[in-house]
């Protein structure tokens, strides 16, 4: 009799753990939108004629999470619709999302990743080699964002780029320069990324330069970088963290993506965004397989639609990515804040992603040790 | 109630901590002997011999310490008040010591930026007065973990000490006296042993929330480290989790070598405690 009572609720408590444990395979769904909730039957009326009709496939997205209505409304939903899919969606930062395919516990078909963090998960083989004869639009995007990882994985579907931004009330040169940063104008004034952040290994890049140095210089870039210890107040993880630092005056600038100063503005309306006379650094978003994915052609569909000019334009003209799309035309107002035109993308620096790769324990440790102590 | 009901009652708080607890702190001390196919030390060796790990270490001891012993110092008096108060002026105080853990550490660590910035209200009350020319750097040190720790830690040293306090018969203390203890000597001698218990347990879970918290040190601390943002480095944006899985058993040995040092202390003081 006792024994039979503790089998049995032991078998419950079990049974519960694993009900808990699937529980988080459903993350957040992109299907609210009411395009995508309609019956099947009246999507595939207002779908175009070769839309697959019967039972919507599923495909499951990994991806930041950040302007969810835009990508309800303008990406995911007409996706949807037009191939007869209920896409489902997990969000998270990079890292998180990263270990999770490397987990292998989750479905995921198309993720979202930096190229760096792409390239970690190309070294460990956790994604699928694309077919660029599925994927025609990687035609009519700008030759940086092609095949940033090798032909082999996904495109970069939004460039954009590194430079400094700055409050001149508080810096009294102009800045111009990567070499400003070490000014004295920008003592206990400055942040700069995180090494572990995407931003963090161009820095050091930007220190090898700036110590004179055409080629990469390991040694040169670190002792160059000790040298900012009086300058720098905190190093930030977060974009967020930048922006709360600025408004409140706890630095007078650094190194930021190009894309968040109009948050900076927000804060300090006379906020200045430099493109260094040096080049800023293209900081690229891929879009790849997740290998293991049952939806492979789907997927590389999605990805080409990513990259269609109607996508491309909406998400520029929302300032919400910059387009790689050739044949998108934006206007001098809706080009501001965005990493806009041919002539500035090809020429940003572009850093060797699996040499970072490669090199970024010993870097990350060099860091901690040398500058961020 | 039968013998055999009375464990079944126990079996789902303890498969709860066996899966969830038991069996993740034996798998992560194991995975530190064991790298590359054999049984090493490797691990702890290579994180002792480097200066920089030791220096993170000593640095979130010591901010532990300090922490705990500032929310002692505060949190003795306060308890001490409020246990002598009368049942419903007790309720309402202890209500005000607790209101702030209804919110939340980061909402803590916003605020604390914002009070100890540089065009904070600490600055600003110092430089007006004229007390100092440049504003003081306090925001992004080891001060401003400090401050923020103890903020996040003081109503629990407050809750534990309050509970053994106002437990303490008042007629001990008039028995001393009348004996011709002088007050202090009363408190020294009666007061004090008798609230050990309380201290030892609100002091242990001060000790160890300092020393395992991360989101205060990660919005006030400046460019050093602290064991738990290094940990976090070194599990999710290096994905070195053998590395990581070595600090956090050094975390729990630190805490376990803590919590006996204390329990010793308290035995020497009340040895009936």
């Amino acid at each position: 009799m006792k024994k039979k009572w503790l089998g049995t609720t032991m078998a419950t408590a079990l049974a519960t753990l694993m009900l808990v444990g699937c529980g988080s395979n459903n993350a957040n769904n992109a299907g609210e939108s009411p395009a995508a909730s309609a019956p099947s039957s009246q999507a595939a009326s207002t779908a175009p004629a070769d839309a697959p009709s019967g039972e919507p496939a599923k495909l499951v997205i990994s991806t930041w999470g950040f302007s969810p209505e835009f990508f309800d409304q303008e990406v995911f939903g007409p996706f949807e619709k037009a191939h007869n899919v209920k896409i489902v969606l997990e969000t998270g930062n990079n890292a998180d999302r990263l270990n999770k395919i490397r987990q292998g516990t989750s479905e995921i078909d198309v993720i979202y990743l930096s190229d760096y963090y792409a390239q970690q998960a190309i070294d460990e083989g956790l994604l699928e080699k694309i077919d660029p004869a599925q994927i025609p639009n990687i035609q009519n995007i700008f030759s940086i964002a092609q095949a940033p990882l090798g032909a082999d994985y996904g495109p970069a579907y939004t460039v954009g780029q590194l430079g400094i931004a700055y409050n001149p009330d508080m810096v009294e040169k102009e800045v111009t320069s990567w070499s400003d940063l070490w000014d004295p104008s920008f003592k206990n004034n400055l942040t700069l990324p995180n090494i572990t952040g995407t931003a963090g290994p161009m820095v050091v890049d930007v220190a090898s330069r700036v110590a004179g140095n055409a080629a990469f210089n390991e040694d040169a870039a670190f002792s160059k970088l000790a040298e900012t210890k009086g300058n720098v107040v905190k190093f930030y993880s977060k974009t967020s963290e930048f922006v709360n630092m600025f408004a409140q005056q706890e630095i007078a600038g650094g190194p930021i993506m190009e894309s968040y100063f109009k948050d900076l503005q927000a804060a300090v309306p006379g906020a200045k965004f430099v493109k260094p006379k040096e080049g800023g650094y293209a900081i690229m978003n891929t879009l790849n397989v997740v290998k293991g994915s049952k939806n492979k052609e789907l997927a590389e569909a999605f990805i080409d639609w990513q990259l269609s000019k109607e996508v491309q334009e909406k998400s520029a003209k929302a300032k919400i990515d910059s387009p790689v799309n050739k044949d998108v035309q934006l206007t001098e107002e809706e080009a501001r804040g965005v990493t806009y035109g041919a002539d500035v993308i090809e020429k940003l620096n572009k850093l060797d992603m699996a040499l970072v790769n490669k090199n970024m324990a010993n870097w990350t440790d060099r860091w901690n040790k040398e500058i961020a102590n | 109630m039968k013998k055999s009901v009375l464990y079944g009652l126990l079996l789902p708080g303890l498969l709860f901590l066996g899966i969830f607890m038991v069996v993740p702190i034996v798998l992560t001390i194991g995975s530190t002997f064991y790298r590359g196919g054999s049984l090493t030390l490797s691990g702890y060796a290579h994180f002792f011999e480097d200066s920089y790990f030791n220096q993170i270490l000593l640095t979130t001891v010591g901010i532990s310490l300090i922490t705990t012993l500032l929310c002692v110092a505060l949190g003795f008096p306060t308890a001490y008040y409020i246990s002598r108060k009368k049942a419903r002026s007790k309720g309402i105080l202890l209500a005000i010591a607790i209101f702030p853990l209804l919110t939340s550490p980061i909402v803590r660590s916003f605020s604390w930026m914002i009070i100890l910035g540089r065009k904070g209200l600490i600055n600003d009350v110092i430089v007006g007065l004229g007390l100092a020319e440049k504003p003081l750097d306090i925001l992004y040190t080891p001060t401003a973990i400090v401050i923020g720790l103890t903020h996040l830690f003081l109503p629990i040293m407050i809750i534990s000490l309050v509970g053994v306090l106002e437990n303490i018969d008042t007629d001990l203390v008039q028995a001393a006296q009348s004996l011709g203890a002088s007050r202090l000597s009363a408190f020294a001698r009666i007061v004090f042993p008798l609230a050990l218990p309380g201290l030892v347990i609100g002091a242990v879970i001060v000790f160890v929330g300092s020393l395992t918290a991360y989101t205060t040190p990660a919005l006030l601390g400046g460019k050093q480290r602290v064991i738990s943002t290094f940990l976090y480095q070194n599990a999710m944006t290096l994905n070195d989790w053998f590395l990581a899985s070595v600090i956090a058993v050094i975390m729990i040995a630190i805490t376990f070598i803590v919590v006996g040092l204390m329990n010793r202390a308290t035995h020497q003081f009340n040895p009936k405690g």
